[in-house]
């Protein structure tokens, strides 16, 4: 019947013959950028692929879900230690580090999840805070105990004799994780869990009421963030062969809310233009620190600490729906010309 | 003939930019008179409150087409302080005192910018001589009063404030009918001896009716009937507003019924 | 505990009450948590800095026009920045702030650099330590932490209970909407709760500054004077002291009898107990909880 073929072209995630060729033309660039970007731009585009990964974690949570996280950077750390621990300790081969990592995402995440059971908004947001610096401590704990050094040596992930370290071979794997924690994102938002995470999101009361089974799907939404943020610091730690505790600050959990917030909230696209906007930002300004007087030039940090926080506010003032707000907006005033209409105003 | 101390014409509220629920509301209120503003629940009579208040940013409504004119100033989409300057004082349905501060110290809240001291002790005695009440209560939590002490302590706040107009949203609301007498004679002396002028809106007709001067019928947003509350005291649309639902086939609606000035409103 | 212990206790859980202050403060009155109020604090050592270089010979010229300064800060953070978050959702106000303490931060390292500067020493003045007690000591600076910490609940209390614009926060804070209706600016009332704010935590960060230094590391006693509000109540001046006491006296036990290390953990170990027991905090209000 023909209803049922339009609601099947509706599901399908490339019904249309727009949507496979918009398709087609991404896939051809992503496969193609390895080979014409510097090592320098590649490097930058693994970073950015690598961020993309946290970033749709806390968008799934905070964007679908509503509910508020400040613990990035603790699960981001545990991922990267359950590496760095077990290739120290028991010298364990990737293919078992990673899904111990991701079991202990889960785990975390069941944890970080239980204050949600009952808390609301700013205390829940507190409640990440204080298990954030309880994770750094714990690791904080094992490097001062465990290593002599500053952080543990991680040597790259190898399988049958080829050893994965170049810039491109790291591009394709990057890749396919972050396809695949895209894939994952726009599933859940598509079926029956998203709607449920979307009705918590509005009035987790009223959704209650609604006979949605609040307490699962709030674990739920942390258990699946967590999981795939600690993934990624696991593909963090083989990535940067090393891991430490001070890397794993307030301020990186910072960033990750920065790139959905400056990327657009609740929307997939935006995770990644916002990591990709937040990985992007130090060099820039690290660029601009050449043509400012030596004293600051030398305090790049600082610089960037000062500017990132200046965008952040500018972000949060002016344009709370992000990257995403601003082209839809240049989309609808486009449209709106071409029609002859006078533009019509953003709906927030 | 004078002029209208609150003229509101063609008021459209719409909540959320889309639920529109005020769908041309027109009424007049004339200096040191009472009007009441009757309904059911739903009907539009505290989002008319909210408009004129300038409390209507909850619930993010705004005024999306007429005009609200006090004291000859188009007042639409104000903030509430910017209308509490002007002489606007408003008791609301809920939340209408702090709970946490005591009696006397929300009577001190309540600042007016329009008063002299001098003039802010005259009223204080006079908040006290209406409310006689609130003297031995002045040491206790607000949020501990009855409802009845509770309405009178927000009267009373709203009083010190030295307004023009004043207006009461459900001054009935979950009190005694003893209660409710007392304060509804408390109220018409407020009018008589300060001459403020008074919107009241209520759900319980009966009550209204016997202290107002002039009344207005709102439905779904709409006024339906209008006139003389002396008028409108034995019409069987106000004895089903006030009784509730009529039964079965006798259930219409007043859309039935076009709108119909009952006469002249009655001067100040 | 030894008597050294328990001095070490006051002195710690003074500095924290006296930062929880400005967190109650602006929470109350304005309903939002300011995450930025650790590099205020910062920012206000480092005020006390740029005036013992102007006044060095004049040390009360200089903490007072110091102290002034912090004041004029919160009124100027208020006025530029979140006012115009008042009536926006809290938690974009609290992102907000933690963005305006990195914007801090990053500026003063660029203005003051990453180095360890010390106020007294451009005083003069070499803080001895005294001894209040058969073998107490303490620095002369810590007692001044302890008197300032009540004397400033002390004019708080005060001020809040018996002035008219005291009872007009009270009231801001209670029922913004009725309170804008009776009169009351809003913005001003917001625009003076942060410059209380700031202004506290200048005094502890600059009395903090003439003890042991200023760098911007300092902030992170700021935040961890946090769970102290949150412990007593986010609006509860009376709970934050208490709170203050609590977890300053689990944080010295805990470095003594345990493992130092747990010095910055420990008040986060504390405030997470107390949310999984009683949110609202020891003598916080239950209602705060549904507002957010």
């Amino acid at each position: 019947m023909s209803g049922d073929d339009a609601h099947a072209r509706e599901l399908a995630m490339l019904g249309t013959a727009r949507a496979q060729v918009r398709f087609a033309v991404v896939l051809a660039i992503l496969v193609a950028l390895p080979f014409v970007a510097t090592p320098f731009q590649l490097d930058l585009a693994n970073q950015v692929l690598l961020a993309s990964i946290g970033a749709l974690a806390l968008m799934l949570l905070t964007g679908f879900a509503g509910l508020i996280s400040l613990g990035t950077a603790g699960l981001l750390a545990a991922g990267a230690y359950t590496v760095g621990v077990l290739v120290r300790e028991v010298g364990a081969p990737f293919w078992l580090t990673l899904p111990a990592a991701a079991a202990i995402g889960a785990c975390l995440g069941l944890i970080f999840g239980l204050p949600s059971l009952r808390l609301r908004g700013l205390y829940l947001a507190i409640s990440t805070l204080g298990l954030h610096f309880v994770v750094v401590y714990l690791g904080g704990e094992y490097e001062a105990r465990a290593t002599l050094s500053t952080g543990i040596m991680i040597d790259s992930p190898s399988i049958a004799g080829w050893t994965l370290s170049s810039g491109r071979a790291w591009y394709f794997v990057l890749l396919g994780f972050a396809a695949l924690a895209v894939l994952i994102s726009v599933n859940l938002h598509r079926t029956r869990t998203g709607r449920a995470w979307r009705a918590l999101r509005e009035r987790d009361v009223v959704a209650g009421a609604l006979g949605i089974d609040v307490q699962r799907f709030k674990l739920m939404a942390f258990v699946v963030s967590a999981t795939m943020t600690a993934v990624a610091g696991a593909l963090f730690a083989y990535f940067r062969n090393f891991v430490s505790i001070d890397a794993f600050s307030l301020y990186l959990t910072v960033q990750y809310v920065a790139m959905i917030i400056i990327g657009g909230m609740g929307s997939i696209p935006g995770a990644v233009l916002g990591a990709a906007f937040v990985i992007v930002f130090p060099y820039a300004i690290e660029a601009i620190a050449g043509y400012l007087p030596a004293r600051f030039g030398n305090m790049v940090f600082a610089l960037d600490y000062a500017a990132f926080g200046v965008v952040m506010i500018l972000f949060l003032l002016l344009e709370p729906d992000g990257l995403i707000g601003i082209w839809q907006r240049m989309r609808n005033w486009y449209v709106a010309r071409r029609a002859g209409a006078a533009p019509m105003k953003a709906r927030r | 003939m004078t002029a209208p101390l609150l003229t509101v014409d063609s008021l459209q509220v719409a909540y959320h930019r889309i639920a529109v629920a005020l769908h041309g509301v027109s009424l007049r209120v004339m200096p040191q008179t009472i009007v009441a503003l009757l309904g059911n629940n739903g009907a539009g009579k505290t989002t008319t409150l909210r408009a004129i208040s300038g409390f209507i940013g909850l619930d993010d409504a705004r005024v999306i087409a007429g005009t609200i004119r006090f004291a000859g100033e188009a007042i639409e989409n104000q903030p509430p302080h910017a209308n509490a300057a002007r002489g606007i004082a408003l008791v609301p349905e809920r939340d209408k005192v702090f709970p946490n501060l005591t009696v006397a110290e929300n009577l001190t809240v309540a600042s007016s910018s329009r008063a002299a001291a001098a003039k802010r002790r005259q009223l204080e005695a006079l908040v006290f001589q209406f409310f006689p009440a609130l003297a031995e209560l002045r040491p206790r939590l607000a949020g501990l009063l009855s409802g009845g002490e509770r309405q009178m302590l927000a009267l009373g706040s709203a009083v010190l404030c030295n307004p023009q107009l004043l207006l009461v949203d459900e001054l009935s609301l979950g009190l005694a009918p003893v209660v409710v007498e007392d304060l509804t004679r408390r109220l018409s002396s407020i009018r008589q001896e300060l001459g403020i002028t008074i919107l009241l809106v209520e759900q319980n007709a009966g009550v209204a009716l016997t202290i107002a001067d002039y009344a207005y019928l709102l439905e779904n947003g709409r006024v339906v009937l209008e006139g003389a509350a002396a008028e409108l005291r034995g019409r069987r649309e106000i004895q089903e507003a006030y009784l509730g639902q009529a039964s079965g086939e006798e259930r219409r609606s007043y859309r039935a019924f076009r709108h119909r000035p009952g006469g002249e409103p009655p001067h100040g | 505990m030894s008597q050294q212990l328990v001095a070490n206790v006051v002195v710690l859980a003074a500095i924290y009450a006296l930062v929880s202050a400005g967190y109650v403060l602006v929470y109350r009155v304005s309903r939002v948590l300011n995450l930025a109020h650790g590099e205020l604090m910062m920012v206000g050592a480092y005020l006390l800095v740029a005036t013992a270089g102007l006044f060095s010979g004049n040390p009360l010229v200089g903490l007072l026009l110091a102290a002034v300064c912090g004041l004029v800060m919160g009124i100027a953070v208020y006025a530029v920045l979140m006012r115009w978050m008042t009536g926006e959702a809290v938690l974009a106000s609290v992102l907000i702030t933690i963005a305006l303490g990195i914007l801090l931060r990053g500026l003063s390292i660029l203005i003051w650099t990453t180095q360890q500067l010390y106020p007294a020493a451009t005083f003069g003045w070499h803080n001895p330590p005294v001894a209040i007690g058969p073998g107490v000591r303490i620095s002369a600076a810590s007692v001044a932490i302890v008197i300032l910490a009540a004397a400033v609940y002390a004019a708080l209390f005060v001020f809040l209970q018996f002035t008219r614009w005291g009872v007009r926060m009270r009231a801001a804070g209670q029922n913004p909407l009725l309170a804008e209706q009776r009169g009351i600016r809003l913005h001003g009332v917001y625009a003076f709760a942060w410059g209380l704010s700031t202004f506290t935590a200048s005094l502890a960060g600059m009395l903090l500054a003439l003890d042991s230094g200023v760098e911007s590391t300092m902030a992170t006693i700021g935040l961890k004077a946090f769970p102290a509000a949150l412990v007593g109540g986010l609006d509860s001046l009376f709970g934050a002291v208490i709170g203050a006491v609590i977890v300053a006296a689990a944080e010295i036990a805990a470095i003594q009898y345990v493992n130092p290390l747990l010095s910055d953990v420990v008040p986060f170990v504390v405030l997470l107990i107390v949310l999984a027991i009683r949110p609202w905090g020891l003598f916080g209000s239950r209602e705060q909880l549904d507002r957010v």
